[in-house]
């Protein structure tokens, strides 16, 4: 049995729903970050395994920029962190609260 | 010739607008003398053009310029006098100038005297416009004038409070005021949609091409046409139901109840119906409906007269139940006959409501007719006059009321119409009685008023001597009727009466004096020699009835004014605010609650958006799949 | 003087930018020698106006986006050239008649803007400039009712906007849709009405289209039941607001009707004359009733102002030139005698600080040029002939009649109930004895309010007596209106009611 385009939909469709599961559950706003990266790479799979089934490279340019930006991502978005759970002493997504309308 | 049409026509305008500069001023006597002056000046171009006419001259015409001109409509503010024009235009301006001369004497205490005289000239003007337009539009002008002024007039003591009906079944003058215009207004949307047939149908509104025309109108259009120009005569002339307004109305100073409220304005629908002849004579029915209604209405008003206490008002019933007469008499088809007593009516009647001036002046406004008697002693003049025009009013020969009213008569028996004849016959004896009472009551027995200290006098003697035209025309007026007739029938349908007519009229002419004679003995014997009340008659039901005019007034009050009120307002407050408001004011809210409840939805917690966020995904995913699975 | 539009609509709005610069003690002669000048403006465009011209006049046409078709684009006709002088005309009185005290200075300059905006409405003939001018009215009025109104006048400024607002985004999408209808059909943009006249249209959008356009001109006339912002807005505004509401901002609606409904849409007009008149009838009828009912006279007027307009919706649905010309006519007649109306009302107001009608009684002996001018305005709006008031409400009845007797006769009863609840105001207000001991000071009508009301008393005798040099360019061009129509209905029944008249040359 040979790997075919299904395959690496159905794990990029694991992958996404995954990811998604922990952006619902999850109350960590690390853990969330994590779980964007999983969405995100979800995506990557699928455009990649996509790219290769069409025969056009664009999927594969793409994926790389979603590359290149999830770590500039991860870069600030850690900075941010930091600041955060410096400036309110916690990461938790239920005392952060500062959004209410 | 179109000149002095013009100034017929113009002079009381002038003499309006004169004194209306001098309305709010204290009384200037100038300004009565210029109004009379300038109602005298219309009076004598009147009867230069009816002079003119009376030579057999042509038709006086005049188109002073364009009023509406719209679309196919085009209405002008013409003039024409013809021969029936002529004759209302002599009767309206010798009345007015009289009217004019006499409120000199009559308002010489008032305060709004120079506001009286540009109020009266002002429905002289009206008045003329009405009789002299040569179209249906025109003559709406005048009529709406009339109107007005009459409004004017009646709410001339506007100050006066309400009262209730038991005190003053008038209320007050401005409350009366106001039931007379409406009134009318009701009458008047009558007139409007007689106008709107005629001009959708035949395209103009001219008096010549309206009536030669008229076979282009299918029969069920004349009859509507001729049903809507009648309804606004009956508001007008005060035909039942619309009738109540004209007795409250005496709330006017009494030269105004002389001029508009007797012989002149509430005759202006028996002038329609007779200018609009050709299209009444080419639908009989409704012309014996008004002939119906007319004599139920004379011996309707008759009735209410005969128990009345008040001097004015018992005058105000004759005027209705004389209006009947004119009417039977138009309806029946003798045109000339109904103008003809419109034109005798005037003169006597005038000069019984000026008369009634008088008393009233020598009483302090005293109009109780119970509270006076004996007058005859000081006023002896005015019981001269007063009693020539109820001798007239009542129709005894030679006086003009005998002739006019007889004519009359005669045409109900020569139209095989006995039914009409006996009703107005028996009218003739109940206002011989009522008139005669009335007059032995104010002139005739004990001196009543001196028992509440009233110190009657005399009028002075240059009042008598403006009344003196009214005087000899109530006397001498019906000696003219050959020659009315020929006068007239030029241009109205002649009215001739059968073979056997002629053989019976003069039982007719004995019958009728006989009752009228009647009625005036019957009232002698009453009332000559002082009043004599008695509580079981006074107690009657009938007594009851009459007295509280059928209790109609009551009845509109009451199952008309009240309701309106009422449903105006629930339809305020429960309907427009309560309903209409409320909803346009809840879906408002609905919108504001709506932004309220969904304002949770951001309650700054990351995990609830992303949550809303991916419910939102997802929605859009099935969407999409959807989409695709569709096509 | 080929750009005379253009002047008269930016003069105002330059000369009320200016304002701000002019002192407070000034601004008052400023404002209405500005509001005189653009007056007299107006006049000369009515007197170098060809009365027998029956086509737009004083055309400017500058193209702003040519891929869209959107073009300033002006001109008049003898329906609108009125409106024009009657919009610079009442803007003139209400300025000259203005008692307020506070913020004149703002007052006058936002006058000046809604001027500017209300001429723009009754010119402009490329409807996406009609539009912004119809949209930036609201602004005005909306500053004057919440800035200088009565206790509610936050509740009655925002009802006004919101709700006028809310009808005009529907005739928006109308327009929108028209214009593509437009592109789609002749394979250009176009926003010039005169453009649109042409387009032919199937009878099914016509009928959506209609029912869009008619929400945004229901609401502003406003026509039953979408007409209960009107009261509040009348209650709360001060006397100069109130003028302009009744006189001007109301005709817009019915202005509309004509200018639009039936020329672009003739058989859905013809098709919807059966509810837009018993709409009308109970318009009529019903808030005669309310008027009669309220306590307050402004209330009192204001109602009247709806049943008014009621007959003025009826007579331009009656297809006809003498109902369309009449209810063109009505409108003016009603912007004049229910402007001086309201500034009737704001004389004693300013004087007592109430417009109930029971703090008053007899005012007829203490203010008598004051009640006679009432009585004269009064007459006027029970359609006394002979004053401006009837000229109007009988052309409309009669053009009616045409259509439906029996409808007509109910919506006479405009004429019956008028005067009921205009008499009873008279009653209450003037007549019978001074009840109220304070009233026996009352001042009648000063110079300042003499010189706003003296004109329209003669405007209102005038054109009651000779409405020729009125009349005869508003009936030129209802001709050509009512014969566009009659050439663009397709359907039998429209063909059969539009009617054409037969009297082809004005006179």
């Amino acid at each position: 049995m040979s790997l075919t385009l299904t395959h690496y939909l159905i794990l990029s469709v694991i992958l996404f729903v995954i990811g998604m599961i922990g952006v619902i559950r999850r109350k960590n706003l690390l853990m969330l970050f994590f779980a964007t990266e999983i969405m995100l790479n979800a995506a990557n799979v699928a455009l990649v395994a996509l790219s290769s089934y069409i025969g056009d490279l664009t999927g594969q340019l793409f994926a790389l920029f979603i590359m290149a930006i999830a770590a500039s991502e991860v870069a600030v978005g850690l900075g941010l962190l930091i600041l955060v759970y410096k400036k309110q002493g916690t990461l938790d997504l239920d005392n952060l609260t500062l959004l209410k309308g | 010739m179109e000149k002095l049409l013009y100034i017929a026509l113009f002079a009381p305008l002038v003499s309006s607008l004169f004194a209306a500069i001098f309305a709010q001023r204290k009384k200037m006597q100038l300004v009565g003398i210029v109004a009379s002056l300038l109602i005298i000046i219309s009076f004598l171009a009147s009867s230069a053009l009816l002079s003119h006419l009376l030579s057999g001259g042509a038709v006086v015409t005049a188109n002073l310029m364009d009023w509406i001109v719209v679309g196919d409509m085009d209405v002008k503010f013409g003039f024409m006098v013809d021969q029936v024009t002529a004759v209302m235009m002599v009767v309206v301006t010798l009345v007015s100038a009289v009217v004019h001369v006499y409120s000199n004497y009559y308002m010489e205490h008032d305060e709004g005297f120079n506001r009286f005289f540009s109020y009266l000239s002002a429905f002289v003007f009206s008045m003329l416009v009405l009789v002299m337009s040569d179209n249906f539009l025109g003559l709406f002008i005048g009529w709406e004038g009339v109107g007005v002024c009459s409004w004017l007039l009646v709410g001339f003591w506007y100050y006066k409070p309400d009262q209730p009906r038991e005190v003053n079944p008038s209320i007050s003058p401005s409350w009366a005021a106001n039931e007379a215009f409406i009134m009318n207004r009701i009458a008047d949307l009558g007139l409007l949609v007689g106008i709107f047939i005629l001009y959708w149908n035949l395209g103009t509104l001219t008096y010549s091409e309206v009536f030669a025309n008229l076979d282009k109108l299918s029969g069920g259009l004349m009859v509507a046409a001729a049903i809507a120009l009648f309804i606004g005569a009956m508001g007008k002339s005060a035909q039942f139901p619309l009738h109540t307004w004209l007795a409250d109305a005496m709330e006017g100073p009494t030269p105004v109840s002389a001029l508009i409220h007797a012989a002149t304005m509430v005759t202006a629908g028996v002038y329609l119906v007779i200018r609009a002849n050709p299209l009444y004579s080419q639908v009989p029915d409704v012309g014996y409906f008004i002939a119906v209604l007319g004599t139920f209405v004379a011996i309707f008003a008759a009735s209410m007269a005969l128990v009345n206490r008040d001097l004015k008002r018992i005058i105000a019933y004759s005027t209705l139940s004389q209006l009947g007469y004119m009417f039977a008499a138009a309806g029946l088809g003798a045109y000339w006959v109904a103008l003809f007593h419109l034109a005798a009516h005037a003169f006597f009647k005038a000069l019984l409501f000026l008369g009634a001036g008088n008393v009233m002046h020598a009483m302090d406004d005293e109009l109780d007719i119970f509270k006076m008697g004996g007058l005859k002693k000081v006023m002896a003049k005015t019981y001269l006059y007063m009693g020539v025009a109820s001798l007239a009013l009542a129709g005894i020969w030679p006086f003009a009321g005998f002739y006019s009213k007889d004519t009359i008569l005669e045409v109900a028996f020569n139209e095989h119409t006995y039914g009409i004849w006996f009703v107005l016959w028996l009218t003739a004896g109940l206002t011989a009685f009522y008139s005669f009472r009335q007059v032995f009551l104010v002139f005739e027995g004990d001196e009543r008023y001196k028992k509440y200290g009233f110190h009657p006098h005399e009028a002075p003697n240059w009042v008598f001597i403006a009344l003196l035209p009214l005087l000899v025309l109530a006397i001498v007026f019906g000696w003219w009727k050959e020659e009315f007739m020929e006068f007239v029938t030029l241009i109205l349908p002649p009215y001739e009466m059968s073979e056997e007519t002629h053989h019976v009229a003069w039982i007719l002419i004995l019958l009728t004096s006989a009752i009228a004679i009647g009625g005036i003995v019957l009232a002698y014997i009453k009332y000559a020699n002082g009043l004599k009340r008695d509580p079981k008659i006074e107690n009657s039901f009938i007594y009851k009835l009459l007295q509280n005019q059928y209790y109609i007034p009551v009845f509109y009050d009451k199952a008309i004014v009240k309701p309106y009120a009422e449903l105006s307002d629930i339809a305020w407050k429960e309907i427009d605010l309560e309903m209409i408001d409320a909803t346009v004011d809840g879906i408002a809210k609905a919108i504001e609650v709506t932004g309220d409840k969904s304002r949770e939805i951001q309650n700054g917690n990351l995990s609830t958006y992303l949550r809303w966020m991916v419910a939102g995904f997802i929605i859009i995913t099935i969407l999409a799949v959807v989409s695709v699975v569709i096509k | 003087m080929s750009n005379i539009l253009t002047v008269l609509i930016f003069f105002p709005l330059v000369a009320g930018l200016f304002g701000f610069l002019v002192s407070q003690k000034s601004i008052r002669v400023y404002g209405i020698a500005v509001a005189a000048a653009e007056f007299l403006l107006s006049l000369w465009l009515w007197f170098s106006f060809d009365m027998k011209n029956a086509g737009m006049q004083f055309v400017e046409k500058i193209n702003i986006i040519p891929e869209f078709g959107i073009s300033y684009y002006l001109g008049v006709d003898g329906i609108s050239l009125f409106l024009v002088v009657m919009t610079t005309f009442m803007t003139l009185i209400g300025i000259i008649g203005l008692s307020i005290k506070k913020d004149i200075k703002n007052m006058i300059i936002t006058l000046l803007f809604l001027e500017v905006a209300m001429v723009g409405v009754f010119v402009a003939l490329d409807v996406i400039l009609f539009y912004i001018f119809w949209e930036f009215s609201l602004v005005p009025m909306l500053y004057i009712i919440g800035a200088w109104g009565g206790e509610k006048r936050l509740y009655a400024a925002i009802k006004f906007f919101i709700y006028t607002f809310a009808g005009s985004l529907v005739m928006l999408v109308g327009i929108l849709y028209l214009a593509h209808l437009y592109q789609s059909t002749t394979g250009e943009w176009s926003f010039a009405l005169t453009d649109w006249y042409k387009l032919q249209m199937d009878l099914d959008v016509q009928k959506w289209l209609f029912w869009a356009f008619f929400l945004g001109f229901a609401i502003k006339v406003p026509m039953f039941p979408f007409h209960t912002w009107l009261p509040y807005a009348h209650g709360q505004a001060p006397t100069v607001g109130s003028v302009i509401l009744a006189a001007v901002l109301l005709k817009m609606g019915t202005y509309g009707f004509v200018r639009f409904s039936l020329p672009l849409f003739p058989d859905a007009s013809v098709s919807a004359i059966l509810p837009i008149a018993i709409l009308a009838i109970i318009m009529i009828i019903y808030t005669a009733m309310v008027a009669f009912a309220q306590k307050d006279i402004k209330q009192v007027i204001a109602y009247s102002s709806i049943s008014h307009m009621g007959v003025i919706v009826l007579g331009t649905f009656a297809m006809n030139v003498e109902g369309i010309a009449g209810s063109i006519f009505l409108m003016l007649s009603h912007g004049i005698v229910s402007g001086a109306l309201f500034l009737l009302v704001g004389v004693i107001y300013d004087r007592k600080h109430t417009k109930l009608m029971d703090e008053f009684g007899g005012l007829a002996k203490v203010m008598p040029t004051y009640a006679t001018i009432f009585g004269i305005m009064t007459m006027a709006s029970v359609g006394l002939p002979l004053t401006i008031g009837f000229i109007g409400e009988y052309l409309s009845l009669a053009g009616f009649y045409k259509v439906s007797p029996i409808m007509t006769i109910l919506a006479g009863t405009s004429i019956i109930l008028g005067a009921v609840y205009m008499l009873a105001v008279l009653k209450k207000t003037f007549f019978g004895p001074i009840t109220k001991e304070e009233n026996k000071s009352l001042k009648d009508l000063n110079a300042k309010e003499l010189t706003a009301l003296v004109p329209l008393v003669a405007i209102v005798v005038w054109l009651g007596v000779y409405p020729k040099p009125v009349l005869a360019p508003i009936d030129t061009s209802t001709k050509a209106l009512v014969e566009l129509m009659h050439q663009k209905a397709q359907t039998k029944e429209a063909k059969a009611t539009i009617l054409v008249s037969k009297t082809k040359e004005a006179k």
